[in-house]
């Protein structure tokens, strides 16, 4: 025996009797085993137990033979199997064809965790993908304006993409500015609603007017037509001017003069009339001119007599030249038109405007 | 000795030839090839190759799933399910260990699923079939045994008799872990290093169990002898 095998205690053998039994030592723990129990009689008897309880398990009848003592059970597993087998090996083309199979075989194994997937997903579609939809629809898709409640100050670039689809009147309710509707044409298209006195709106329209090329003739004169309540703006005022002196229409011309009536005392606007009445090239153009300084030259008391009526009013009282030198510059354009323009209208108009204004030294 | 005609239908479904003496010379090969050949061969798909694998290792495992469960319908599900899931998975065996240790990792991971569940179901345990000495339906069992088995010694089958009802009670106190460990020891005759391969564990946890479940076997079954 050896000095190691000598070391060998009770403690140390005890673990592996039960793989000692069921043979699961090693050659070296066998021997170790074997010597300490030919001089250990309780650790001999305890081995004894040991094999003679696994010899007694493994000889014991086991379920399997009771429960398939004839081997049926082994038989009809394998037909079992045989068809799944062919389940599994047949194309599935049902299963390929039906969309989203794999997903209702997981919902079909996981009930509460479909269940609360659908919810979720019924509250995202609910809240966030159908607004998102509705909101992508009323965009620039289709081309259909977008009302636009921030007013956002609006861009040279914008102005200069923008084209007028439309423009509407409305009086409004206190009796001051009409109330005005513009739909534009642009990279998004927009509606601007307001009366004139709103900075956006008066912006859009002088910007039409001022670049008259753009557009056509009928959304200046609308432009023009709107603008008139604000004749008194410097902006409006400029815009209106040049428009009177080089827009190509000269209804648009008529229309501007017409627009520019309120602020006819004006020193700009009434040196617009001298020249539209002493050089535009169209009669309407003049006989408006003189219209309009006709009645810019009529006192204060007589401003509210409508212009059209100039002509069946008797002699208006003038400002005296010391009051106002314009006017002395409007009696003798209008004595020079009156005998010098080529048209007879034009004439006879600046006679009746001279007479309605009445007889005065002119230096 | 003529072949079954399973066997033949079986050769002529995987589509090796159209004849019948073809279809026979493919049975007779396979029932020739070697486990890794015969692996390698249902891993192209071949279906005669997979159900020769079948052969070869299933009554060890409705053994296993017979001795684990003590029910044949439960046993079934596991046969059925274990060898699906070899079939699916077959694509993925790299012969990094043996085909046998690999197929009861499967089955033995399947019984532990059924185990684990019918423990979490009182409603569900498997029945005792030898829940006392004396219980009639205990009686009848030994009586068909030794009409079945008429060679058998008498007094090994009254010895038996004793140590299977004890033993089908001791076993009840195994967790599902320590009691495949016994059933693939002592029933199976595996090695525990092989063991710990098909549960995918040490051999030193696997020697853990069984030294558990022995002690608490040895406990229940006090005094036997």
């Amino acid at each position: 025996m050896s000095a190691f095998e000598k070391s060998v205690n009770c403690e140390d053998v005890a673990p592996l009797l039960v793989f000692y039994a069921c043979n699961e030592v090693s050659d070296r723990e066998r021997k170790q085993i074997d010597a300490h129990a030919a001089n250990c009689q309780a650790c001999a008897a305890q081995l004894a137990e040991e094999s003679h309880l696994q010899e007694a398990m493994v000889a014991a009848p086991q379920p399997a033979d009771e429960l398939d003592s004839s081997g049926i059970l082994l038989s009809q597993c394998r037909s079992e199997l045989a068809e799944a087998l062919d389940d599994l090996s047949a194309p599935p083309i049902q299963e390929h064809w039906r969309p989203f199979g794999w997903l209702r075989r997981w919902m079909a194994l996981r009930p509460a965790w479909s269940g609360a997937l659908l919810v979720l997903f019924g509250i995202v579609l609910g809240t966030q993908v159908l607004p998102w939809l509705q909101n992508g629809k009323s965009g620039n898709a289709n081309g259909q304006a977008m009302n636009v409640t921030a007013k956002p100050p609006l861009s040279k670039d914008q102005l200069d993409n923008m084209e007028i689809a439309g423009i509407n009147f409305s009086p409004s309710s206190d009796a001051g500015s009409p109330n005005v509707q513009l739909k534009l044409s642009a990279e998004q298209p927009m509606v601007l609603t307001g009366s004139v006195d709103d900075s956006d709106m008066r912006h859009v329209l002088t910007y039409v007017v001022e670049n008259g090329q753009r557009f056509d003739a009928g959304v200046r004169l609308d432009c023009l037509e709107a603008l008139k309540a604000a004749s008194r703006d410097q902006q409006v005022r400029q815009a209106l001017i040049a428009a009177a002196r080089k827009d190509q229409n000269p209804a648009v011309r008529m229309k501007a003069l017409e627009s520019l009536r309120e602020a006819s005392a004006d020193d700009d606007v009434r040196q617009a009339l001298l020249d539209a009445l002493q050089h535009d090239a169209n009669p309407g153009v003049r006989v408006e001119a003189v219209n309009v300084l006709v009645g810019s030259l009529q006192h204060r008391e007589s401003e509210e007599t409508a212009p059209e009526a100039a002509d069946a009013t008797p002699v208006v009282k003038l400002s005296s030249p010391e009051e106002d030198p314009s006017v002395e510059r409007v009696v003798r354009a209008l004595q020079q038109l009156q005998h010098r323009d080529p048209s007879r209208y034009v004439r006879l108009r600046s006679a009746a405007a001279l007479r309605q204004i009445g007889p005065r030294e002119v230096q | 000795m003529p072949l079954p005609r399973w066997a033949l239908a079986l050769a002529d479904y995987n589509g090796r030839s159209g004849s019948t003496d073809a279809a026979l010379a493919s049975v007779i090969s396979l029932s020739h090839l070697d486990e890794r050949a015969l692996v390698a061969e249902a891993q192209t798909g071949s279906r005669a190759a997979f159900e020769e694998l079948v052969r070869r290792f299933d009554r060890d495992v409705l053994r296993l799933a017979l001795n684990l469960m003590k029910r044949p319908e439960d046993a079934r599900d596991v046969y059925q399910e274990a060898f699906l899931k070899v079939y699916r998975n077959l694509h993925r065996f790299r012969f990094e260990c043996s085909f046998y240790t690999w197929l009861y990792r499967i089955v033995t991971n399947v019984c532990l699923d059924h185990l684990r569940r019918r423990q979490a179901r009182p409603e569900d345990q498997a029945p005792e079939l030898s829940s006392g000495l004396h219980e009639e339906g205990i009686t009848d069992f030994f009586e068909r045994q030794r009409e079945q088995r008429p060679t058998l010694d008498p007094e090994r089958t009254f010895i038996g008799k004793e140590i299977k009802a004890r033993i089908a009670i001791a076993m009840e106190r195994l967790s599902p872990r320590e009691r495949i460990v016994f059933e693939m020891k002592h029933y199976q005759g595996l090695k525990l290093r092989a063991i710990g391969d098909a549960l995918g564990t040490t051999e030193e946890t696997v020697k853990n169990s069984l030294f558990r479940a022995t002690r608490k076997l040895r406990h229940e079954l006090g005094g036997l002898r």
